[in-house]
């Protein structure tokens, strides 16, 4: 008679992992990729209040593989898309991109989660020598040092706030400066953008701010601004943030020329600051959907998902559409056997390929990041749009 | 015929384990775990990693909640605060990893003196709230130190190589966490069946009456903050290396709650229930998958894609129906089966 209970238990786990074992597949020298079948894995925040970039990312990639699936696939083989939920949080992202590598056995990666999630996936990534193409949140330590296997589709934070701010100085000279950023790494960059264009240009800041990540009331806030007599403003929050700032500043009854960033640039915060919202100044490398290349777009998504996801659709999805072209291609131009090594070839080969959703994109040797154009928009209340410019 | 485990000399009554098999059967579970790095693939190895990194978390909070009964909601400061520790000397000022693991350990004992001072007036929520407000003051901190945190921007650190050993890979990095996880839980239940460890449970128990037999309450409240944060504090560390890169966002307060969720699921004031209940928390969202995948595709992938959502879920029924159903944890759960086992066909 068996006294002891934790000898069946090691009975049955001994037997689970021989089946386990057993269970292994063998591996082939490039996984994710069959006769019939390309697999290309993602892992994105799709709960929680990041998934307003991860769900209109990840429906960027649906549309470009659909696109690609409904004329015949790559070289004949339909792309299958593995998603994989992180919830934004770091571990987590990790963990999920070990599971598309090894578990899922995807040929390729898109994506991946933010910006803190990308940096901390990197050595996971550069280990698997997976050919990634990265939309979501391009940072510098993703593309310097350039690593062999990992391209970013984008412009950096420091670009785009000293394109605005440059772009704000001149538009508006001698005219007194605001600033608030977020107790992050997001607001430190853009705080460092900032002010490297004060030092520059001289600018006259008045009043500089730093809120907690997840704050809510602006109130006083937005108060000492009004009393700086602040004439500019830039308005370091991402969506919330800058929704609740520009509510506060309406019920001052102030209305400084405002410059907002990329990561809020999206058309719902729009209808959610209302009247307040109107003209304010945004920068992005990505079209306007107001533009004829954004309702170009809009009119290719219509047809290829579903309705609830066309309703998702914001800047993400046009990032997210650039980097799985950029990748479906060079994927493409492998020929009838892609592997690894050759997709990151034609990845590095990429030379002015069009997506319409942002200017041409391009890498080249020991080239890792495509370094888009930027331009300024400013929005309408009217049409609840960002228009371009310049 | 054998009736019961019955303990007939002091010596018995605080031995480390019941019987022999249970040495045996333990042995052979350190060789499984041994071997574990060599037939896991990466994904599940990164599932074992993120066990045993959490169960050495979990032993840390176990020794002042379940010990002592101090409720900590702030457990992630320490964890963050040992991971910082590490990063600081290891990736700031290039010193040997070693020293950054015991700093890991002792940076993090050294705030708890801080948080743990209030404890010996505070008591239940009040003291909850406190250690939740030392974690929020924490992270403020490292926010504002730039000058030696780099602030928002984090610190990378690297695996480190220690004795011609490098723990960059893997397989190497999970030994280095099994080993870790290994000492302290040999650690913390020798702490329990010592001297300190039966202060503790006196304590948690009535204090008053602990005090009315001699525990100095301050020394040992006190003692038990210091020997959960240096714990956890190492659990930290481990976890920063885990994610390569350390900053206040890779340590979410969520992290406060599941350690307690931990504890509970597991069973209170039980070494072995804080390492069941890492394994079930750990690989609940796993398993439920894994299960309804069997049944649909569908269910499958709405647990991909709705992951995170799922998974509170679940940690939230589990301890509910824990709370209702068995209170004692998985470790109660065990000592029911086993005396089940022993006593069957008799109930007692």
């Amino acid at each position: 008679m068996i006294r002891h209970p934790a000898f069946a238990a090691l009975l049955l786990s001994t037997a689970c992992l021989a089946a386990c074992l057993a269970a292994r597949p063998a591996r082939a020298a490039d996984p994710g990729i069959t006769d019939t079948e390309i697999l290309i894995g993602d892992v994105e925040p799709l709960t929680g209040p990041p998934a307003l970039l991860g769900v209109a990312a990840s429906i960027g990639h649906k549309i470009a593989i659909a696109e690609a699936n409904a004329a015949g696939g790559i070289n004949g083989r339909k792309i299958k898309y593995v998603l994989e939920d992180d919830g934004y949080v770091t571990a987590r992202t990790i963990q999920g991109v070990k599971k598309v590598i090894d578990v899922d056995k995807v040929f390729a990666m898109l994506g991946i989660s933010g910006s803190g999630q990308s940096i901390a996936v990197m050595p996971v990534l550069e280990k698997a020598g997976i050919p990634t193409v990265i939309d979501v949140a391009p940072v510098k330590f993703l593309w310097e040092p350039p690593r062999k296997n990992v391209f970013v589709i984008g412009q950096s934070y420091e670009e785009g706030i000293i394109h605005l701010v440059n772009y704000l100085a001149d538009k508006n000279p001698g005219k007194k400066w605001g600033l608030i950023t977020q107790d992050d790494d997001y607001g430190v960059t853009v705080r460092d953008g900032f002010d490297s264009v004060v030092k520059a240009k001289k600018l006259n800041v008045v009043y500089s701010g730093n809120y907690k990540k997840g704050q809510q009331d602006f109130s006083s806030d937005m108060l000492q601004l009004k009393e700086s007599g602040a004439e500019v403003f830039l308005a370091g929050g991402i969506i919330a943030e800058n929704i609740a700032m520009m509510k506060e500043l309406e019920k001052l009854g102030v209305k400084p020329v405002t410059g907002i960033f990329w990561p809020g640039r999206i058309e719902p915060v729009l209808k959610l600051m209302g009247p307040a919202g109107d003209g304010i100044y945004a920068v992005d490398y990505v079209e306007p959907f107001a533009g004829a290349a954004g309702k170009a777009f809009l009119d290719k998504a219509k047809p290829l998902v579903s309705e609830a996801e066309f309703k998702g659709i914001n800047r993400y999805t046009m990032t997210g559409y650039a980097a799985a072209k950029v990748l479906i291609a060079a994927i493409e131009r492998c020929g009838k056997e892609p592997s690894w090594a050759c997709t990151i070839a034609e990845l590095e080969k990429t030379k002015d390929v069009a997506t319409g959703v942002m200017a041409p994109i391009s890498f080249g040797p020991g080239v890792r990041f495509s370094n888009q154009k930027l331009q300024i928009m400013q929005a309408d209340t009217a049409t609840l749009s960002f228009k371009p410019v310049n | 015929m054998r009736t019961g485990d019955y303990k007939q000399t002091y010596g018995e009554l605080v031995a480390l384990v019941d019987s022999p098999p249970v040495w045996l059967w333990s042995a052979v579970l350190v060789l499984a775990l041994i071997a574990a790095p060599h037939v896991l693939n990466s994904y599940a190895l990164s599932l074992l990693t993120v066990i045993l990194i959490t169960a050495t978390g979990a032993l840390g909070l176990n020794i002042l909640t379940g010990y002592t009964g101090l409720i900590s909601l702030g457990h992630v400061g320490f964890l963050v605060t040992g991971a910082y520790a590490y990063a600081v000397l290891v990736a700031k000022y290039q010193m040997h990893p070693l020293i950054g693991l015991l700093g890991a350990g002792v940076v993090p004992a050294a705030a708890s003196l801080v948080v743990g001072a209030p404890s010996l007036r505070l008591k239940g929520l009040y003291l909850a709230i406190t250690t939740l407000a030392f974690s929020f003051i924490i992270n403020t901190a490292i926010l504002e130190m730039r000058w030696l945190t780099n602030g928002a921007r984090g610190i990378s650190v690297q695996r480190p190589q220690m004795f011609g050993v490098s723990f960059d890979g893997d397989a190497a990095f999970t030994y280095l966490c099994l080993a870790i996880a290994t000492l302290t839980l040999f650690a913390t239940l020798n702490i329990r069946r010592s001297r300190v460890g039966r202060a503790f449970v006196a304590i948690r128990d009535n204090d008053t009456a602990a005090r009315v037999m001699g525990i100095n309450l301050h020394a040992y409240k006190l003692l038990a903050f210091v020997t959960s944060a240096f714990i956890t504090g190492i659990a930290g560390a481990l976890y920063g290396l885990y994610l390569s890169f350390v900053s206040v966002e890779g340590f979410p307060f969520l992290l406060s709650i599941e350690a307690l969720a931990i504890l509970i699921v597991g069973g209170l004031g039980s070494a072995l229930g804080a390492v069941l209940g890492t394994i079930l928390i750990g690989l609940l969202p796993e398993a439920t998958r894994i299960i309804l995948g069997l049944f649909s595709a569908q269910m499958d992938a709405l647990f991909t894609t709705g992951a995170q959502e799922l998974k509170s879920m679940l940690y939230g029924l589990v301890i509910i129906l824990f709370l209702r159903f068995q209170p004692r944890g998985l470790v109660g759960a065990w000592h029911d089966i086993r005396r089940t086992w022993v006593h069957w066909p008799l109930r007692y």
